[in-house]
């Protein structure tokens, strides 16, 4: 590395991070260090870099020292570099002429050796300083934003976000994969910690979202495709058959009625199949749209097509269509929210707790169902043998915190058990045993709501379950045994109970894994959407344009779902009142000159922003498009494609910089 | 779910937390999985639970001096459900049991007599070695000893001393020469110079003992060449896999059901005569929970002409043991003397409600133990035990 002849002027400074940093890194030998290198002007560490008077040290020296260049050793570039960005342009330099060292998260965090760590430092900074030089200043572009959204999934955190953007006036692609919305919630009985009936809470938003002028809504379809960028998004749609042309139905039932199945004969989906529904039929009583539809596995006019179709001509208003199919359709929004929701684990994941196999085993969400008003039973909470259960043992943590099944806790488990045993006794009077490992009851009222169960005499045993099988004493076997150790009094039990309630935690839907490839967004190894961080970018992921609402990003309740699903809403709406987005200018750009118009890299660019120009016989890069991901410039044969802020001189300086460690004088002691 | 055998040999209570068994340990939560799933764990003053809990606070001796590790059969049961996946069976339980058999005042008689006769015959019963082979008296089918023609081979049969000495266990051993023969498997088998493979020495953590057999074992294993040990016990099995493994063992290894399951292309054409039998299966622990073969036992059962199988309460992962594993086989009368109900007599119960009139079995223990219970139950006659490879031969011969 050549000095320039005090032309480049570098400012150096390593930030402790308190001791984050300071406590694995000898943060003054690296100060020491980076003074000695060429064209370092100011070296300085300093307790806290990002502090406001870390920033204003920045700002001064430039001023002060004509300094051209800043280096910041600190934590993550993904943290705090448009910070120090921000300071450098403060100091009057263009804010390119920084660059970051990540001394935290790669080194200070993940070593054991201080000696080792403040070596690492003295490296990672040489090839900071050495690029630094290299940068040319770069201007960050803005374009416009469009101002439509759409809010993926209907559940209560869909519904919310897309009420809470249509209120401000946005308009809003509501798309629901279901034929209705309203989501788990809508399933629910009463919602802990008040009691107030969920469909009482619920119904008169989906009413909403239904007769909202700025709301769109599409039930029955999913988006199958996304491309564009923040601010300028693509979405595909399909429009699932349900063979009822929507704007004809009124949800008269008369189809259902004039079915030609006399009775119901199906599993109900919304009922957890503990009753029964025709092939033609309306979801639930509220749901919304209040428009019915056809199911083809059932309908004996798919299956045989030797139907009457009663259906069709006891239809009035024409509206039936047996010749309906899947229909696409594209539409433009400048933001995405994605409220695709979770999936209770299956209860047969867990063999030995019988469930599909002893029929007094149940799963939470089928009680929700058994005790709901307008469920199978009208409320009465009668077992499948048609008994009503004198005894019931409530089992938490099914498919929750088992490396079997899931590792986490699912959050809400413990809350709707306790609640579930309230309803259960007031609608039985039975005894009610609650099996669990901890009891955790965080958040606002929970713990009192917890405690006032408990008063109401239920009996909670501390012991995971280990088994549950019928009862010998039981001449007809139909009473279980639930066996378990209570490590409380340390001895193993066995209850015997008439019902069985499986506690079944969240876990993410089946095809998250599409759905993040296909939105571009990222997923923890269990399925759960991440969010761009925990605790300072919550909904945000990290894709520009696409936010996170509800349990698709992990298990929550519904007080949590809404506050997430309103500041999802809130992120967007300052997305589209800003009116524009900058993006970053590290882009690809072709020399076009070089290029020889091969077209290896129009392929290769998986953001679709390399086209061919066909009269000039060169490549193009729409720098709108480009994330700079680098693919097209290492892939160019003729190395005629250049990425700002990765230029050949740039990345060679820094990897100078990384192997010149010769020159480091090893004369370190460490006590 | 299975440990790392390998890394584990010499490791002790002192130095288990310092491996990746022991930060496994450490993340218990202390639910009672295993407690609960224990068939012994009602008759335990200390079940796993509370060891590992003991173990966190220093005070480990005084599960030493408790006799509940004695009631450890072994079975694998805590293991399969523990949600943090500690390796119980496998390692922590069988550190404690060493601890507790070196610190039992008296050893049970029975077991000590069975320990013993490992050492000194090679065998439980402590029968003469040179009966091993007495097998194969009037069997009507060529079975090659290595000793006698040590050409290499392709399937070294380990026989185990129960089908070698139990009278129902040379039934089994003499079906599976004849299923071997009608397959043509290029097999032999060690005859006088096997010995017990000792995993039951292993498992009551009589290490000095199974060491012993290993040493012997390991040694006649070098003096052929064979491309794969089958054996009859899914006990030894357990003992090649995972334990002769800190030795250096390296040949493969299986049972004779999945070994049989290899061939199931060719041997099911072979089974011809209609057996009008209700059969019941019970999963042997060692085949079934440790080993993951719940489903090739039944296929090969299914594949008999007329064998209707029915389904007891517990069964595949949550089988129930037998109570013969862990030197239980040697501890009836000790249990007995606690007033706690035989496993296999618990078992049989379920086995009895299914309804069926044979109770299938693949592990050689199971075969006495079963029909015993089914002597106490006063339905001896009702229904049979058998195992998968009596049925087999059943469907095959004229």
């Amino acid at each position: 590395m050549e000095k320039k002849n005090g032309q480049i002027r570098i400012g150096f400074y390593i930030c402790h991070c308190g001791s984050n940093i300071a406590s694995m890194v000898d943060v003054a030998k690296v100060s020491e260090y980076a003074a000695s290198l060429p064209n370092v002007v100011v070296s300085k560490d300093y307790k806290y870099m990002c502090s406001d008077p870390g920033q204003e040290m920045i700002i001064n020296d430039i001023k002060e020292n004509n300094l051209t260049r800043v280096v910041v050793a600190a934590c993550s570039p993904f943290l705090h570099e448009n910070t120090f960005r921000n300071a450098t342009f403060q100091g009057g330099l263009n804010q390119f002429y920084f660059q970051m060292v990540n001394t935290r998260e790669h080194n200070a965090w993940v070593h054991l050796e201080a000696m080792a760590t403040t070596e690492k430092a003295l490296d990672l900074v040489r090839a900071a300083i050495y690029r630094v030089a290299e940068h040319k200043p770069l201007e960050r572009k803005k374009v416009p934003i469009h101002p439509d959204v759409l809010v993926l999934g209907g559940g209560i955190a869909g519904i919310h976000s897309a009420l809470t953007l249509a209120n401000a006036g946005k308009k809003v692609y509501l798309v629901e994969r279901e034929p209705t919305i309203g989501g788990h919630m809508a399933m629910f009985d009463k919602t802990f910690p008040t009691l107030d009936c969920a469909a009482c809470i619920l119904t008169p938003k989906m009413s909403a979202v239904k007769n909202h002028p700025n709301i769109v809504l599409w039930t029955y379809a999913e988006i199958v495709g996304l491309d564009g960028f923040v601010g300028s998004y693509k979405a595909k749609i399909k429009h699932k058959p349900r063979y009822i042309i929507e704007e004809l139905c009124v949800g008269c039932n008369d189809c259902i009625e004039a079915c030609v199945y006399k009775e119901a004969r199906f599993l109900d989906e919304f009922n957890q199949g503990l009753s029964k529904r025709k092939p033609v039929y309306m979801p639930f009583p509220q749901a919304t749209p209040q428009i019915v539809l056809i199911d083809p596995e059932t309908c004996i006019h798919f299956k045989s097509a030797k139907c009457s179709q009663t259906c069709v001509t006891s239809c009035e208003r024409n509206a039936v269509d047996l010749q309906q199919q899947p229909r696409f359709e594209e539409i433009e929004v400048g933001t995405v929210i994605v409220a695709t929701g979770f999936k209770p684990v299956d209860a047969r994941k867990v063999p030995y707790y019988g469930y599909g196999n002893f029929p007094g085993v149940y799963t939470a969400l089928e009680v929700e169902r058994l005790i709901n008003a307008s469920g199978p039973t009208q409320g009465e909470v009668v077992l499948r043998d048609g008994s009503h259960p004198k005894t019931i043992g409530i089992v938490h943590c099914v498919g929750s915190r088992d490396k079997h099944t899931n590792q986490w806790c699912s959050r809400v488990c413990c809350l709707y058990s306790v609640k579930l045993a309230h309803l259960l006794k007031e609608h039985t009077g039975a005894d009610i045993y609650n099996f669990y490992i901890d009891m955790r009851t965080p958040g606002k009222m929970m713990e009192e709501f917890y405690n006032r169960i408990a008063e109401e005499g239920m009996k909670f045993i501390r012991g995971r379950v280990a088994d549950i099988y019928p009862d010998r004493d039981d001449p007809q076997r139909k009473r279980l045994i639930v066996k378990a150790e209570d490590t409380l009094i340390q001895e193993i039990i066995k209850i015997p109970v008439d019902m069985v309630v499986l506690s079944t935690g969240l876990e993410p839907r089946e095809d998250a894994q599409e759905v993040r490839r296909m939105l571009n967004i990222t997923c923890s190894t269990e399925g759960f959407y991440i969010e761009r961080h925990p605790k300072l970018a919550p909904v945000n992921t990290f894709t520009d344009g696409i936010f996170l609402a509800g349990c698709c990003q992990g298990p929550k309740d519904i007080p949590d779902t809404v506050a997430q699903a309103g500041a999802a809403a809130a992120e967007v709406l300052a997305l589209i009142d800003k009116g524009y987005i900058e993006i970053e200018p590290n882009t690809a750009y072709i020399n076009e000159e070089e290029c020889s118009g091969c077209k290896s890299c129009v392929p290769l660019c998986p953001y679709t922003a390399i086209s061919y120009i066909e009269e000039k016989k060169k490549a193009f890069i729409n720098e709108a498009l480009c994330k700079g991901c680098g693919t097209c410039v290492a892939a160019c044969p003729s190395g005629s494609i250049i990425q700002n802020l990765f230029e050949d001189e740039e990345i060679f300086s820094e990897i100078e910089g990384i192997l010149n460690f010769r020159n480091i004088q090893r004369e370190m002691s460490y006590a | 779910m299975i440990a790392d055998i390998e890394s584990l040999r010499g490791v002790t209570l002192e130095t288990l937390y310092d491996t990746p068994e022991g930060r496994l340990i450490k993340s218990c939560i202390q639910c009672g999985t295993c407690a609960g799933s224990c068939p012994h764990g009602e008759y335990m003053e200390y079940p796993p639970r509370r060891i590992i809990k003991m173990m966190q606070l220093g005070l480990l001796d005084k599960v030493f001096d408790s006799d509940s590790m004695l009631k450890c059969v072994n079975c694998y049961a805590c293991m399969s459900k523990c949600p943090r996946e500690i390796h119980l069976t496998e390692v922590l339980l069988q550190l404690i049991k060493e601890q507790t058999i070196m610190r039992l005042p008296v050893v049970p008689q029975e077991l000590q007599k069975a320990l013993e006769n490992s050492y000194r015959y090679g065998n439980p019963m402590g029968e003469s070695g040179r009966k091993r082979i007495n097998w194969m008296q009037n069997l009507d089918v060529p079975v090659r000893i290595l000793s006698q023609n040590s050409q290499p081979v392709d399937v070294l049969w380990f026989v185990e001393s129960y089908p070698s000495y139990h009278p129902r266990g040379q039934d089994t051993a003499r079906a599976i020469a004849k299923i071997f023969n009608r397959l043509n498997v290029d097999f032999a088998i060690l005859g006088n110079e096997e010995k017990s493979a000792g995993e039951c020495g292993m498992l009551s953590w009589e290490s000095g003992l199974a060491e012993s057999l290993v040493d012997y074992n390991m040694a006649i294993f070098t003096k052929y060449k064979f491309n794969q040990l089958v054996t009859s016990d899914p006990h030894a099995l357990d003992a090649f896999l995972y334990r002769y493994k800190m030795f250096g063992f390296k040949a493969k290894v299986t049972h004779v059901i999945p070994f049989l399951w290899q061939y199931f292309d060719k041997l099911k054409p072979m089974l011809i005569n209609k057996l009008h039998y209700s059969v019941t299966y019970h999963d042997s622990c060692c085949l079934g929970r440790h080993n993951g073969y719940y489903e090739e036992p039944r296929e090969i059962l299914k594949a008999i002409p007329g064998i209707k199988i029915t389904e007891m309460v517990h069964n595949r992962s949550n089988s129930i043991c037998c109570g013969g594993g862990g030197g239980g086989m040697w501890l009836d009368t000790y249990f007995k003397s606690q007033n706690i109900e035989r496993l296999s007599d618990n078992r049989i119960k379920e086995a009895i409600e299914t309804g069926a009139d044979v109770l299938a079995v693949a592990c050689p223990y199971e075969m006495p133990r079963f029909e015993d219970a089914l002597k106490v139950a006063g339905y001896d006659g009702k229904m049979v035990v058998k195992d998968i490879t009596e049925l087999i031969l059943e469907s095959m011969e004229d």
